[in-house]
């Protein structure tokens, strides 16, 4: 067992840690927009808490809380997130599908080129040296793992709620929405933030967990994989954005043997998916159980 | 009591024998480097570098037991540089690991590597503070500061009348924008003047504004820290717009690549250089050799310095050997690792790089630099790095 967390605990945290990264994506999907600034708030998170930890500045904060500085380092992170996603997504969100994801993709380049040039985030080196909250790298599971079981409840509570009902309607149909008393804009900018909130936290907890945040954390790539784990892995249900973080982040490591045929493999799982999975992974699995109760009449009760 | 012994002994004995955990054989040696994403380039060159290595010194192996290599893809970002490392470490059971190829990557991978004592050695890692994250971490890439300087001085020869200086640089290239500060503090140590300081980005094609700049404050120097396709498209525009100065390249500009992309515009790039295939040591000469013979042309610099990283690992493991006068392959994983790690620091090294030693904190010591001039044939298109004396 020792042995195999030896071997395979850094990636077993690594899939928690991009299935939560699907999640950020989830929310704003929830609501009916296409975001892609989790990559942004990623960075800005794993910035804050990396700078919070090597700064000459916060040296007697570290003195003073010692290992509570990584905690605080998560608050801050969180709460500077959802401060910028708010200034962000209220002039943002009056942009539609397609023009929404430019902009937000803007969003991201712009913190890149703006991280890349400051002094106090390294440049394009980074930060580096970051201290460490663990010492092997499974470890991290103990951060990792009870925010994802966080936010599994708090999806699972938000799908039955007012809040979640008033998310699928916007989605289904916004006008209708608006009028049936849902104010479009302001569950629009909520679920925003709160998918920011979440990439800034995952953000800070992962910078001591790659020991070291440059510019190339939270690209226009990553946006990419992101969604490919939501959508491949069902956009409408809780479950979706879990199986595709940690099936398509677990599949390239899977297939590491492979060598070079690995990404191509990769690849073709992805067209594949998209081809005939349309409703993702997730609601491909619930429309089988549809047609085995409707056509073939296994599994239902009968009258 | 004696009796007690012999019951107590072979329960020792078969302790120690699960516990202990020996050196496989042949001897593996971890490469750790990029062959997929966008730094596969320099990846695959490693690759070629570390293979000869592996045929070269395999005509002896480590006193009589061969080594062998154990490549693992590490993309080019942190987290599979890890991956790579752990897979390297604990699956593979590798005494030692080349790699990784960026620096960004070595400060993600590095700290995993030095927290379960396995030696790491750098081939390409030019950034400062690298030797310094760990007792186990080395590199045999000269960083910057050393090289940089060089190409500077060159420059001076050659026009002693150079006064004006335009420095630009690639600022989301981590090698690119360290380099530009030892260039920048080179240009003030040697009193000349730097007038304009132009930014651009690795993925820019276009360099108007910044050669409209440094033709607009007329300079007679023009220092460059890019990579090979934007750097080359940089000359190019440069000189089509008209600039007739000098020009110095950085690292970036030390592969063969950046020939297609300028052309003959290419012609009379200064670049200084760790390592040249001109160097004349036998290890050198079997080495160019080899790679002349299947590529059918000169190796890189980056090749040059993973045959230099395997060379050391296999020279440290013949040291560790004397020095336990045992067989690697007698010995304990984690003694091995340590032993090896110990052996890198001590001596000397004749390599295709020329002679280096590591320092106690794994910092390369090189003796000779080289700078290069461009030239390029009549048609534009073939172009080689003639060393200037």
């Amino acid at each position: 067992m020792d042995q195999f967390l030896q071997n395979y605990g850094f990636l077993l945290v690594t899939l928690v840690q991009q299935s939560l990264l699907a999640y950020s994506l989830y929310f704003p999907l929830m609501a009916g927009q296409l975001s892609l600034a989790s990559p942004g708030f990623y960075a800005l998170g794993g910035y804050i808490a990396a700078i919070m930890a090597t700064a000459e500045y916060f040296a007697p904060w570290r003195d003073a809380l010692g290992w509570g500085i990584f905690p605080l380092g998560w608050l801050a992170a969180g709460i500077i997130s959802g401060i910028l996603a708010l200034l962000v997504g209220i002039p943002a969100l009056r942009l539609r599908g397609i023009y929404l994801a430019l902009a937000t993709i803007a969003f991201v380049e712009i913190l890149r080129v703006i991280c890349l040039n400051l002094a106090i985030t390294g440049g394009a080196i980074g930060i580096f040296g970051i201290p460490q909250l663990f010492e092997s790298r499974w470890s991290y599971i103990w951060t990792f793992g009870p925010l994802l079981l966080l936010i599994l409840c708090f999806s699972y509570r938000l799908d039955r709620s007012r809040v979640g009902r008033a998310f699928k309607a916007i989605r289904e149909d916004e006008l209708a929405a608006d009028a049936m008393g849902i104010n479009p804009t302001r569950y629009k900018v909520l679920a925003f933030v709160i998918g920011a909130v979440l990439a800034g936290v995952v953000g800070a907890m992962s910078a001591p967990f790659l020991n070291t945040w440059n510019a190339r954390q939270g690209t226009f790539d990553a946006s990419i994989a992101y969604l490919a784990y939501v959508l491949i892995g069902g956009s409408r249900s809780m479950w979706g954005p879990l199986l595709g973080g940690i099936m398509l982040s677990a599949l390239p490591e899977i297939l590491r043997p492979l060598k070079d045929a690995r990404l191509i493999i990769n690849g073709l799982v992805l067209v594949f998916a998209s081809i005939y999975l349309p409703q993702g992974i997730v609601g491909a699995v619930g429309s089988i159980r549809n047609f085995t109760t409707q056509t073939l009449g296994i599994g239902r009760s009968e009258k | 009591m004696k009796r007690v012994l012999l019951a107590v002994l072979p329960v020792v004995m078969f302790a120690a024998g699960a516990e202990a955990e020996l050196v496989g054989a042949p001897i593996p040696i971890g490469v750790g480097v990029a062959q997929t994403s966008n730094v596969a380039l320099f990846g695959q060159e490693q690759i070629i570098g570390a293979k000869i290595a592996e045929k070269y010194f395999n005509k002896q192996g480590v006193n009589g037991t061969p080594i062998k290599l154990v490549t693992q893809d590490t993309g080019g970002d942190e987290a599979g540089a890890i991956n790579a490392f752990q897979n390297l470490i604990s699956k593979e059971k590798v005494v030692g690991i080349v790699g990784p190829t960026l620096s960004q990557q070595a400060f993600g991978a590095d700290p995993v590597a030095n927290r379960l004592k396995v030696p790491v050695i750098g081939p390409s890692n030019t950034a400062k503070g690298i030797p310094q994250i760990g007792e186990f971490i080395g590199r045999v890439s000269a960083p910057v500061a050393k090289v940089a300087p060089y190409a500077v001085k060159q420059a001076m020869k050659q026009n002693p009348n150079i006064k004006r200086v335009a420095v630009l640089y690639a600022q989301n290239d981590a090698f690119s924008s360290s380099e530009t500060v030892t260039f920048q503090e080179t240009v003030k140590n040697l009193k000349l003047e730097m007038v304009t300081l132009q930014k651009f980005m690795t993925t820019d094609t276009d360099f108007t504004t910044q050669a409209t700049a440094v033709l607009g404050a007329n300079v007679d120097l023009a220092i460059i820290s890019g990579l090979a396709a934007d750097g080359g498209n940089l000359v190019k525009q440069l000189r089509q717009l008209g600039y007739k100065g000098i020009i110095i390249g950085g690292n970036g500009f030390n592969t063969a690549n950046l020939f297609p992309v300028c052309g003959k515009n290419c012609d009379g790039i200064l670049v200084a250089q760790a390592y040249s295939p001109e160097a004349n040591n036998p290890t050198n000469k079997a080495f160019v050799a080899d790679y002349r013979a299947t590529y059918k042309k000169d190796p890189p610099q980056f090749s040059a310095q993973a045959f230099t990283a395997v060379q050391l690992f296999v020279e440290g493991l013949r040291k560790v050997e004397a020095a336990t006068k045992k067989k690697i392959t007698q010995l304990d994983l984690s003694v091995v690792r340590t032993e090896l790690n110990k052996a890198l620091r001590e001596g000397s090294y004749i390599t295709p790089l020329g002679e280096i030693a590591l320092d106690k904190e794994g910092e390369i010591n090189q003796k000779t630099f080289y700078v290069s001039e461009i030239k390029m044939d009549a048609g534009g298109k073939v172009g080689k790095f003639v060393i200037v004396k």
